[in-house]
């Protein structure tokens, strides 16, 4: 606890009367807290609805190896309090989004701190933040690089003011089903297959060749499918779910081989205009695997499996997962977790059986585990040092001087003006926000009679809007009540399109949030159809949108992609490096801050403005490995 | 660089899986085979021990002669509840080997002044803090002649440093480049690595820096050499005179004697007044706990730089200034 003098003319007492709230208790949070409580604060609470695992211990040096398992939040707490055993610490083992944390629960406290992994969250806590009119700073990290963010209301930019690019990148399903070229493609499709065969079934994660593929003329590839029918019967399990095939099969391991990796792989032979340019896939027989006769002594992780060892681990896991399906019961279903060793091992095994067939590089259990699983690298450093400054910031804010805060970003290397931590000055709130502005808009870009009212529920509202429980009204002097948040009200509308609503171009939805105190007008942009394989698009600002008449969308510029939902409740990070110009990219995949702000300081270079650190918002465990 | 590192066990792997998946095997190797001394268990230097003890060194010698003190409450949080009067090293040793069984740490009560030089030869790396310039610059030097990676570093309130010495040190650099292949709309991008040297100076001789020098760009030199620079060495000063620094608990005679030593710092160096601000006594006293955080996530983060030899170092200061969020690397002698 601090002694008064060394915070300069600051009273150390003020401290002990501030209520802080601390979200996360892992990476960042651990160091944050300890930071806290030497510093002098004396009344914290923390949320964290995790448990310790092992891979925890390298960083989150409030837990140790007995405490795999337990409650990150009490642990934190326990250890904590040896740094000082005055402080009035409450642990939270709970979720952030409980509506036990409500408006009231917010206000009660001084300032909130956030060390959160993910963008649900911190999109929650913004607006918890913004509604209950209390400071937050927001935080993260990935590798060497983080990043801190003060936010007050109505001062600064909150953390939903700048969009920010779909979480997770998405690969075109003719890529992933027909020409990977990449290990990623491989990857994405091995998830792909566990899902099909153990998991939630998904059109849009169809693993058998891709007939629609926009590289066939549409002959080529229906004569494929055509001969293919006919002179294999195999051909026709087409028509039948994977997931029923292989249950019909027993999930027999030679089987389901040589139905993926030689009968696809010849179906995909025989569109030959696809290996017009490209070195054409290599079917494999499930009795004649390279590597056969090699016996590689080493089972760790980090070496890369032969063909053979592959096809071993495929019948093993196949066998295990089966195993742990039927204790699920009759409609059980498993979920992939990197974690689960025969998820991943059969993850591993089925991509590099693929990437071998493709000709693509094979890799490791420990990098495909990266890919897959979407890990963040973190080290307790960067972690450490992000605390040091939300702390600084933090009393910035308590002493009243938030005028003083600024951004921090942590780079790599020193930037041109020689700074490795840089302070930025405070952007103002975006006033075309859709969150923070004083009446929230957006445009939600979608086919009108193609989008059901539960897609605009789940995927629209509470995946892409991060609405907690949504009621929408139609704005059309009716008051036509389209989803309420109460049970039982509306699910006879789940399955409806919205055009069966009347909802049509121009129309707006009133949509609120109780919990968040969140209240936003959807206005409809109907368009046929979208680029890609997008089924809705979001714009924020609404000076971006041009709704268009036809279906040949150009997607607006700046707009957020409104991609598929990340399928690991992790997010993921951008980050941009100074170096941007000198190409030295740290990562390339998933959120991105995209601010471009300019150094605080930065007053005699308005050209570099741009080599602006852009790190991002995610002490997350997950990350796209750059292949 | 030896290739005869022993490979990673499994049980390693899954501890160190999010640091590997960053700076990869080879360095994690190397990681587990540096023996380092940290001298000096302050607020500061407990940060460094937490982090290289987390990344997974091999060995940790804590080194400190003095008792835990009322101010070690504020920042060093292996002792921060421990009655006073204790040796901190020896306290501070049972709490950090909780932090890594893996990793060999023991404590060292004696003073490193009065150690003879060999003592130090058994160590990879050796970190100093809270530390007089003089037994800083012996140390290097001796460091220095002996080809071992040396560090220093203190926190003052709201400012800190870090130097250091690696000599010629050899490293691998990754740089990740986009190019487009023939045909193909999208960018690839392909990791390059190449094997890079930077050669360092003494601390000696970055103190040496003559200020005066009638020598063009010097006056952009002083405006874009960081505050904290300047600022610390008041401290350094104030610690080299008197052996120990300024305190809480005697502010009123330390800070009259931190804007004396302003003065003679100003004229010594022969930098203009506002190079150290007239309130800057304000915010240099204890060490906050913050600050200790950045400045030894900075130091640490170099120690494991200097020992996995992957990626360039920084050349040679990093100066951080809490009053105004300003972390910087700087080479005084350039």
């Amino acid at each position: 606890m601090a002694l008064n003098g060394a915070l300069g003319k600051q009273n150390v007492n003020t401290l002990n009367k501030c209520k802080i709230l601390m979200v996360g208790a892992g990476g960042i949070g651990c160091e944050l807290l300890k930071n806290l409580v030497l510093t002098g604060f004396t009344d914290i609470q923390l949320i964290d609805l995790d448990t310790i695992d092992v891979s925890n211990l390298n960083r989150q040096f409030l837990f140790r190896k007995e405490h795999v398992g337990k409650s990150k939040a009490q642990v934190a707490k326990e250890s904590a309090l040896k740094f000082n055993p005055n402080a009035s610490i409450v642990a939270h083992h709970d979720s952030i989004f409980n509506s036990e944390f409500g408006v009231d629960f917010f206000k009660s406290f001084t300032v909130v701190l956030n060390a959160l992994d993910n963008r649900a969250a911190r999109n929650h806590v913004n607006r918890m933040c913004l509604a209950a009119d209390i400071p937050l700073v927001e935080s993260g990290t990935a590798g060497y690089l983080g990043q801190v963010n003060p936010i007050k209301k109505g001062l600064t930019e909150c953390y939903e003011c700048q969009p920010k690019p779909s979480a997770q990148k998405s690969f075109p399903g003719c890529t992933i089903r027909n020409t990977p070229s990449e290990p990623i493609h491989c990857v994405v499709w091995a998830k792909h297959l566990f899902n099909q065969l153990f998991g939630e079934e998904d059109p849009d994660e169809d693993v058998s060749p891709d007939t629609e593929d926009p590289e066939l003329t549409a002959d080529a590839g229906k004569s494929a499918l055509d001969s293919e029918a006919k002179k294999d019967a195999i051909g026709g399990i087409e028509r039948k779910s994977t997931r029923a095939w292989a249950v019909e099969t027993g999930y027999n391991a030679e089987k389901l081989f040589n139905k993926l990796f030689r009968d696809d792989i010849k179906y995909l032979l025989s569109m030959e205009t696809l290996w017009k340019e490209r070195r054409p896939p290599q079917a494999l027989d499930f009795h004649d695997l390279p590597g056969k006769d090699l016996q590689s002594a080493s089972t760790r992780s980090t070496d890369v499996w032969t063909v053979q060892e592959c096809g071993d681990h495929f019948t093993r896991c196949l066998t295990a997962l089966k195993e742990d399906l039927a204790k699920r019961g009759e409609d059980g279903m498993l979920v992939w977790d990197k974690d689960d060793h025969h998820a991943m091992d059969f993850v591993t095994s089925v991509a590099n059986i693929r990437a071998h067939i493709f000709g693509i590089p094979l890799k490791s259990g420990f990098e495909i585990k990266s890919m897959a699983g979407n890990i963040i690298p973190a080290i307790a450093t960067t972690n450490a040092i992000i605390a040091g400054a939300i702390v600084l910031e933090t009393l910035k804010i308590l002493f009243g001087k938030i005028d003083k805060c600024k951004q921090v970003y942590l780079n790599r290397v020193p930037n041109d003006r020689k700074r490795l931590l840089v302070p930025c000055a405070l952007d103002p709130p975006n006033p075309k926000c859709y969150v923070c502005s004083s009446k929230p808009e957006c445009v939600a870009r979608f086919n009108t009679s193609k989008i059901t009212v539960k897609t605009l529920q789940d995927k629209i509202l509470k995946g892409h809007l991060n609405m907690i429980a949504p009621d929408v009204e139609i704005d059309d002097g009716k008051g036509t009540i389209l989803i309420s948040s109460e049970e039982g009200e509306t699910e006879d509308n789940e399955d409806k399109y919205l055009s069966d609503f009347g909802v049509v171009n121009n129309t707006r939805l009133k949509c609120d949030d109780f919990l968040q105190n969140y209240s936003l007008v959807v206005t409809v942009a109907h368009v046929e159809k979208l680029d890609g394989e997008l089924e809705f698009e979001i714009v924020g600002d609404l000076s971006q949108c041009h709704p268009e008449e036809d279906g040949d969308s150009s997607a607006a510029s700046g707009a957020p992609a409104a991609g598929k939902a990340a399928d690991d409740e992790d997010d993921l990070i951008v980050m941009e490096d100074l170096e941007l110009e000198d190409k030295e990219m740290e990562q390339s995949q998933g959120e991105s801050v995209e601010s471009r702000k300019r150094p605080a300081e930065d007053v005699e270079s308005p050209a570099k403005s741009k080599r602006k650190a852009v790190a991002a918002a995610g002490d997350s465990e997950d990350l796209i490995e750059i292949s | 660089m030896e290739d005869n590192l022993e490979n990673i066990t499994e049980d390693e792997a899954e501890l160190y899986d999010r640091q590997i998946r960053l700076w990869g095997l080879d360095a994690q190797r190397r990681l587990r085979a540096a023996s380092i001394l940290l001298i000096g268990l302050k607020g500061l230097g407990a940060e460094i021990a937490k982090n290289i003890i987390l990344s997974g060194v091999k060995a940790v010698t804590l080194m400190d002669p003095n008792m835990i003190d009322e101010e070690d409450q504020m920042s060093q949080f292996f002792v921060s509840s421990a009655p006073v009067g204790q040796n901190r090293a020896v306290a501070s040793a049972a709490p950090a080997q909780l932090l890594n069984p893996m990793v060999k740490v023991t404590a060292d009560a004696s003073n490193p002044s009065d150690k003879e030089d060999e003592f130090f030869a058994q160590f990879d790396v050796i970190c100093a803090t809270g530390c007089k310039t003089s037994l800083q610059c012996r140390l290097d030097n001796l460091c220095q002649e002996r080809k071992i990676k040396f560090f220093s570093g203190d926190v003052f309130g709201f400012y800190g440093f870090m130097f250091s010495d690696l000599g010629r040190h050899e490293y691998l650099h990754e740089e990740i480049k986009r190019k487009k292949k023939d045909g193909q709309e999208k960018e690839e991008e392909g990791i390059t690595i190449t094997r890079e040297v930077t050669n360092f100076s003494l601390l000696e001789n970055e103190l040496k820096f003559d200020w005066k020098a009638d020598s063009p760009g010097m006056k952009k030199k002083i405006r874009q050499t960081p505050s904290a620079f300047f600022i610390t060495r008041v401290y350094e000063e104030f610690l080299e005179l008197h052996g120990r620094r300024p305190a809480v608990s005697t502010m009123e005679m330390d800070t009259k004697e931190l804007q004396n030593l302003r003065i003679l710092v100003l004229n010594k160096l022969g930098v203009p007044a506002k190079c150290i601000p007239e309130d800057f006594y304000q915010y240099g006293y204890g060490e906050l706990s913050p600050v200790c955080a950045i400045v030894g996530g900075v130091l640490g983060q170099e120690i494991i730089k200097a020992v996995s030899q992957k990626d360039a170092p920084l050349d040679n200061f990093f100066f951080f200034n809490g009053v105004n969020d300003e972390g910087m690397v700087d080479k005084i002698s350039v």
